[in-house]
């Protein structure tokens, strides 16, 4: 545990955590926009944004390049967490199903009494979830957009729809996923930009994952 | 041809033999196909299966250059199953005609032959007559010295399996071809023979298309509609420029080049000697002196022969043909060249030696639309040495068909007007204009001249107007001819005068702009009947759409089919009527005994069976100058009245050597030497590249693939070239062996957009025996992958 | 109006690609020399610039002859237009004359459209604006739909001399080329009219001398199920999906305020 500021802190994610975070928010937010005028009419002055519809096509390119890096990054930078993340999202208990129903009326604003949750609560891991299946979903069916040449014409057919689909339920998520950051739970920020979180807020948002914390603490006093 | 284009749908059987009308006459198929749509069938007879054989009912595979085996077996075949139309030959044609016994033939020789001037005395094959002058007839036809007879037995030599061995088409192909083609026999059924270049570019070229009129006359199909023998003319004005004296011994009109020959030291001289004692030849002395008269105007008169020693005469004996210039070129006996859309770089014969004759030229003009590979033969990129040529060369750019005014005349003989539909691009002139330009200034620089050799263009008139453009309606109305006197417009041929006293350029066009019409600007698509469009331009002579139109009816003059009407003789009204301009004498009765003489520019007006030209009276194969097998019908090799040009422009390649037989052909998207189609980018890109077409089985044996660059090899040079392999070639099975073949497209040369080898390179420098027409269509090369 | 089509009749074509030069001249496209394709046929396959190819397959007939096979390939115009349905600017329409066609102000050059079409007959071009950017536009042929507005027929048809392309009145060139069809069975036994119908036909009917597959044809061209999931279902219900969650996230922001004025005493904390 850590003090920062005036306030105890605790080490929440690693730098190639993070970085693989904003590199893929990053990638998902410019891919985002430069795909919104073709994928709706509504959105059509974007286009001059980036030099006309070529222009766009290149960014959208640069971006899926950039898209595909996240994995690769955690994978090398952070295989720690990278594996506790794949860890936890695989972990689905009691505490995760009751998750839901609280949170529905925390969103609105509502009394909540949510239980104790792990290093990623349920929520997350559904937005985990939800980010590897339409992750998968883009980078397959846009390779094979991006080189038609090597697949056949079924195939190429159901890339567009799968693709499609994929930004209109990753889009969702990260509208989502960003609401909550930003409005709802608005100290997991600091998680996710420096690193880590006060104490209060690992204590007040994933419990369970505080009282490992904790528990390893008191182990590692008691052989220290 | 003998009828016209729109007149092919009316044929029960078509035979395209030596022509590729899909391609090279692709608007033919319109009517074609109507043809075939109410029945009809097609018949394909091509070395190679071609765009028109797969739009044929029977495609038959036959050797280049055995046209004469393949059609003798089918007068054959005609003759000896009585298939003939018995009562046309009989009397349409000179089958009862008897031949002086002077007449033999012997293994593969006519009687009469000089060795040494490798020519024939033909007066051995002339008809007996009697004291009077009167041909001797057997209208039976069993006398064994009628024409009838004669034929019966030369070409019973032509069995089928004869044929065959020589022709290399499967034999049930060729009695399938032979019983569809024979079955037009029959009265009131109609089949047309469709030729072109296929036919003509043989040294027995003259002979070849004899053949296919034989055929016709046996089968009552000349002079009918959906008949005929009809010449598809290779370039859009090629029937034109023939009817106006294309060829080197004619004038306009057919008629002949006075030569230095005895003979013809005087114009009565002349005129005896050129002008028949029959047919309507006889009228020949008005329209040569109305000639003379536009010619040379009031400075032709009687007194001095019309203006006739104005006239160029050829040297007696001299052939004056393409080949025979450039032989002359090549032996620097000539200074100058004056080429008008004319690139025999890509185009002649033995192209390597041609291009090495221009470079013996002092000048040349050269008169195209682009820079040719003629007119830029001294550059680098021709792989010349321009500091070692001497030759000037002056490029006069021309302007395009669209570019200005004047007629077509079709190979259906009709003479279109067209209008100028865009200016001239840059300085560009009309052929018309240049030659006009040309008149004037010489006519201007021997106008104080006293030299008598200078005469001819003194006396000759050029009053076409003062500008450098010339009035061209001044040059309509006088080769339609007018009255010297009154300037009244003549309205038709028969009325042209020896005396001097009217003018036409050229007689068969008289006619065509009676009193102020120009009846070729006529556009009326007014069908009266038969699709011949009577009030649709003008077709020479006289208008009539459908030449020897007195044989569509029987020798009663009723017409043989209700369906195929010409024209037929009215008893009441006592004239000939119907749907064409009756090539007769209109009010001619049955109590004419020329009432049954259809062919009225014959002596005697019958169709000739049998016809006195340099190689003999009937049709006879020999195998083409380099040929892959000894001819099978006789032991003489090669026509023996071919006459052979300068050795060193002819090297000829043996079988043994040059194992593949060789042909040239064109595509629908080049012209010519391409000099107009490589240069226009959206022909360009159709056909790109030179090619040449070889069987799977030539490939396999060879080692090529499909598309890659080969080398192909004949005794005058080679040429690289894209090698397409393909099904629509297949070897010849010949009676002992089975020979290759290969084809390629002749449109290529180095200048343009695309470019490519030029086969002409391959080509070799010998022509027909009568119109040295050269053998473009068969000769010996081989191939091999090129490194 | 009545419906019109362009009947092409490959039994009746002679192969002289006047087809292909009266198109080029038409709408101004300019030439493309390709390779030497070791056949007659100029062109691998209809570009950008080259809306029509005339194709040429050889092959052995079953009573020992050959077939030549021409065929003026070019675009179908589909009823149920693949193009059409793919393209995410909704460029691509049908005329009044059946005709389908790209508007080239909205098209963007994606290339869906070219993906999409199961005959290849749509491909994008490149071009260079004055700033000397490159762009693209979809190409394809329009059935010469300008010249159609002036009662004029396609160039194609107009260049045809042996009548294989006609232009016409549909139920009138339907019911000649069953007529047609009969005649030539005779001929090529395999003989068929290409209309298919799983697209609900084609604005351009061929008479085939051969089965489909022979011309490079899809035998029976469907409508994709893809194509309709993606732009009968997803589509929509994504864009429903983004209006939805964006509403959620108003509706949220709007509640929690909205909460948070009410229970102000428990702050942050309020889920304890």
């Amino acid at each position: 545990m850590n003090k920062s500021g005036n306030k105890k802190t605790v080490k929440r994610f690693n730098l190639g955590f993070r970085i693989s975070h904003w590199v893929n928010a990053a990638a998902f937010f410019v891919l985002y926009i430069s795909a919104l005028p073709m994928y709706t009419e509504f959105f059509d002055w974007l286009y001059p944004v980036f030099g006309g519809p070529a222009g766009a096509r290149l960014v959208h390119r640069i971006a899926a390049v950039a898209f595909m890096l996240p994995l690769p990054i955690m994978i090398i930078f952070d295989w720690k967490g990278f594996s506790n993340w794949a860890k936890n999202i695989f972990s689905w208990k009691k505490h995760d199903l009751q998750f839901f129903p609280q949170f529905m009326r925390e969103f609105f604003g509502m009394k909540a009494k949510v239980p104790k949750q792990d290093f990623f609560n349920a929520g997350e891991k559904v937005n985990s979830w939800l980010m590897i299946v339409t992750t998968i979903m883009l980078i397959s069916s846009g390779l094979i957009m991006w080189f038609p040449q090597y697949f056949s014409y079924g195939i190429i057919m159901w890339a567009y729809p799968i693709h499609n689909i994929g930004l209109g339920l990753a889009a969702a998520v990260a509208i989502g996923h960003i609401y909550m950051s930003l409005v709802t739970a608005k100290p997991s920020m600091r998680g996710i930009i420096k690193g880590d979180v006060s104490e209060e807020y690992a204590k007040d948002h994933h419990g369970r994952w505080y009282d490992e914390l904790q528990a390893a603490e008191t182990k590692k006093k008691k052989h220290a | 041809m003998t009828n016209h284009w729109n007149d092919l749908k009316h044929a029960d059987v078509l035979m395209i033999i030596g022509a590729n009308p899909a391609e090279n006459h692709p608007i033919s198929f319109k009517w074609i196909l109507k043809a075939l749509e109410k029945g009809g069938k097609l018949i394909s007879v091509d070395p190679r299966f071609t765009r028109t054989s797969q739009m044929a009912n029977v495609y038959g595979q036959l050797r280049s250059g055995t046209d004469i085996a393949f059609i003798g077996g089918m007068i054959n075949y005609v003759l000896e199953n009585e298939l003939f139309h018995k009562e046309y030959v009989a009397a349409y044609t000179n089958a009862s005609y008897i031949v002086e016994d002077t007449y033999s033939f012997n293994d593969g020789m006519f009687s009469g032959y000089d060795k040494g001037k490798r020519s024939y005395d033909k007066t051995q094959w002339a008809f007996k007559k009697d004291e009077e002058g009167k041909t001797l007839t057997d209208p039976t036809l069993k006398d064994p010295n009628c024409v009838f007879q004669l034929m019966k037995k030369h070409y019973s030599r032509y069995d089928i399996d004869t044929v065959v061995g020589v022709t290399g088409t499967a034999k049930e192909t060729y009695e399938e071809i032979c019983k569809t083609y024979a079955s037009t026999g029959e009265a009131g059924k109609a089949g047309t023979i469709l030729y072109a270049m296929g036919g003509t570019q043989h040294t027995v070229g003259t002979q070849n298309i004899r053949s296919y009129a034989i055929l016709q006359l046996l089968l009552g199909n000349i002079g009918i509609s959906g008949g005929g023998v009809n010449a598809l003319r290779g370039e859009s004005n090629v029937q034109g420029s023939t009817d106006f004296g294309l060829l080197f011994d004619n004038v306009p009109g057919y008629m002949q080049v006075p030569t230095t020959a005895e003979t013809d030291y005087t114009y009565q001289g002349f005129l005896d000697r050129i002008t028949p004692k029959e047919g309507y030849w006889v009228n020949k002395p008005k329209f040569y002196t109305s000639m003379m008269k536009s010619f040379y105007g009031d400075n032709a008169t009687k007194a001095n022969e019309f203006g006739y020693h104005y006239l160029p005469k050829l040297a007696a004996g001299k052939n004056y043909s393409f080949m025979r210039l450039f032989d002359a070129m090549y032996r620097k006996e000539l200074e100058g060249l004056l080429l008008f859309g004319s690139n025999p770089a890509v185009g002649g014969p033995n192209a390597g030696k041609e291009i090495e004759s221009l470079s013996n030229l002092k000048w040349m003009v050269a008169v195209d639309l682009f820079e040719t590979e003629t007119s830029s033969f001294w550059q680098k990129e021709a792989g010349a040495d321009p500091a070692s040529i001497q030759t000037e060369v002056i490029f006069l750019p021309a302007s395009g068909s669209f570019e200005k005014e004047g007629s077509v005349t079709n190979s259906g003989r009709w003479m279109q007007y067209r209008w100028q539909a865009i200016k001239p691009k840059g300085e560009s002139k009309a052929d018309l204009e240049i030659v006009h330009m040309l008149a004037r200034r010489l006519k201007d620089l021997y106008k104080n001249s006293s030299n008598p050799a200078d005469m001819p263009i003194k006396a000759l008139t050029w009053d076409y107007g003062e500008s450098d453009h010339p009035d061209i309606d001044l040059v309509c109305r006088e080769i339609n001819g007018y009255d010297m006197k009154t300037k009244k417009q003549i309205e038709k041929f028969g009325d042209l005068k020896d005396d001097g006293s009217t003018c036409s350029g050229n007689w068969i066009y008289c006619g065509f702009y009676p009193k102020n019409e120009n009846l070729s600007k006529r556009r009326d698509s007014t069908d009266e009947g038969m699709g011949n469009f009577l009030n649709w331009s003008f077709a020479w002579p006289a208008n009539r759409r459908i030449l020897y139109n007195r044989a569509s009816a029987d020798i009663n003059g009723k017409a043989w089919s209700k369906t195929r009407v010409g024209i037929e003789w009215n008893a009441a009204e006592g004239k000939w009527k119907g749907n064409d301009v009756p090539d007769f004498v209109a009010d001619k009765g049955p109590d004419d005994p020329t009432f049954i003489d259809p062919f009225i520019m014959m002596a005697g007006g019958k169709g000739a069976l049998f016809a006195s030209i340099n190689e003999g009276p009937l049709p006879e194969h020999y195998e083409p100058y380099e040929n892959p097998m000894s001819n099978a019908f006789s032991s003489v090799q090669l026509n023996p009245a071919v006459q052979f040009g300068e050795a060193e422009m002819n090297a000829q390649g043996d079988v043994s050597k040059y194992p593949i037989v060789a042909t040239t052909y064109r595509l629908s998207e080049h012209w010519q030497s391409g000099a107009m189609t490589r240069s226009q980018e959206w022909l360009a890109e159709l056909v790109p590249h030179m090619f040449v077409e070889i069987s799977e089985e030539l490939a396999k044996e060879k080692g090529i693939n499909n598309k890659d660059k080969i080398i192909v090899s004949s005794a005058r040079g080679e040429i690289s070239a894209y090698a397409m392999v393909t099904k629509r070639f297949k070897p010849y099975k010949l009676k002992d062996k089975t020979v290759h073949h290969i084809g390629m497209p002749w449109h290529f040369g180095y200048k343009g957009i695309v470019t490519g080898g030029t086969a002409n390179r391959l080509t070799p420098h010998i022509g027909d025996a009568n119109s040295t027409i050269p053998e473009y269509k068969a000769f010996l090369c081989d191939v091999r992958r090129a490194k | 109006m009545a419906e019109t089509i362009k009947l092409v009749d490959v039994t009746k074509c002679d192969g002289c690609r006047a087809c292909m030069v009266s198109c080029k001249n038409w709408n101004d496209l300019p030439s493309e020399i390709e390779d030497f394709h070791g056949s007659y046929q100029s062109h691998e396959k209809i570009t950008a610039n080259t809306w029509n190819v005339l194709t040429f397959n050889e092959q052995e007939r079953k009573d020992g002859g050959l077939d030549w096979l021409f065929r003026h390939s070019s675009c179908l115009h589909c009823t149920e237009a693949a193009c059409e349905k793919a393209c995410p600017e909704s460029a691509i329409s049908h005329t009044e004359f059946g005709s389908v066609v790209v508007d080239y102000d909205t098209c963007v050059g994606c290339g869906y459209c070219v993906q999409a079409c199961a005959f290849d007959a749509i491909n994008l071009a490149t071009y260079v604006d004055k700033n000397g950017k490159e762009f693209r536009k979809a190409q394809k042929c329009t059935q010469c739909t300008d010249r159609l507005e002036e009662g004029l027929q396609p160039a194609c048809a107009t260049a045809c001399h042996t009548g294989a392309i006609v232009y016409g009145d549909k139920d009138e060139l339907l019911s000649s080329a069953e007529e047609r069809l009969a005649q030539i069975k005779e001929r090529y036994p395999n003989a068929n009219i290409y209309n298919p119908q799983g697209i609900r036909g084609t604005n351009t009917v061929y008479i085939l001398a051969d089965k489909p597959t022979t011309y490079g044809l899809p035998e029976n061209p469907k409508v994709a199920l893809s194509q309709i999931v993606w732009k009968d279902y997803a589509q929509p219900i994504g864009k429903m999906m983004l209006g939805a969650t964006t509403m959620a996230v108003i509706g949220s922001f709007i509640a929690t305020s909205l909460n948070k004025k009410n229970d102000s005493s428990e702050g942050d904390q309020s889920h304890e």
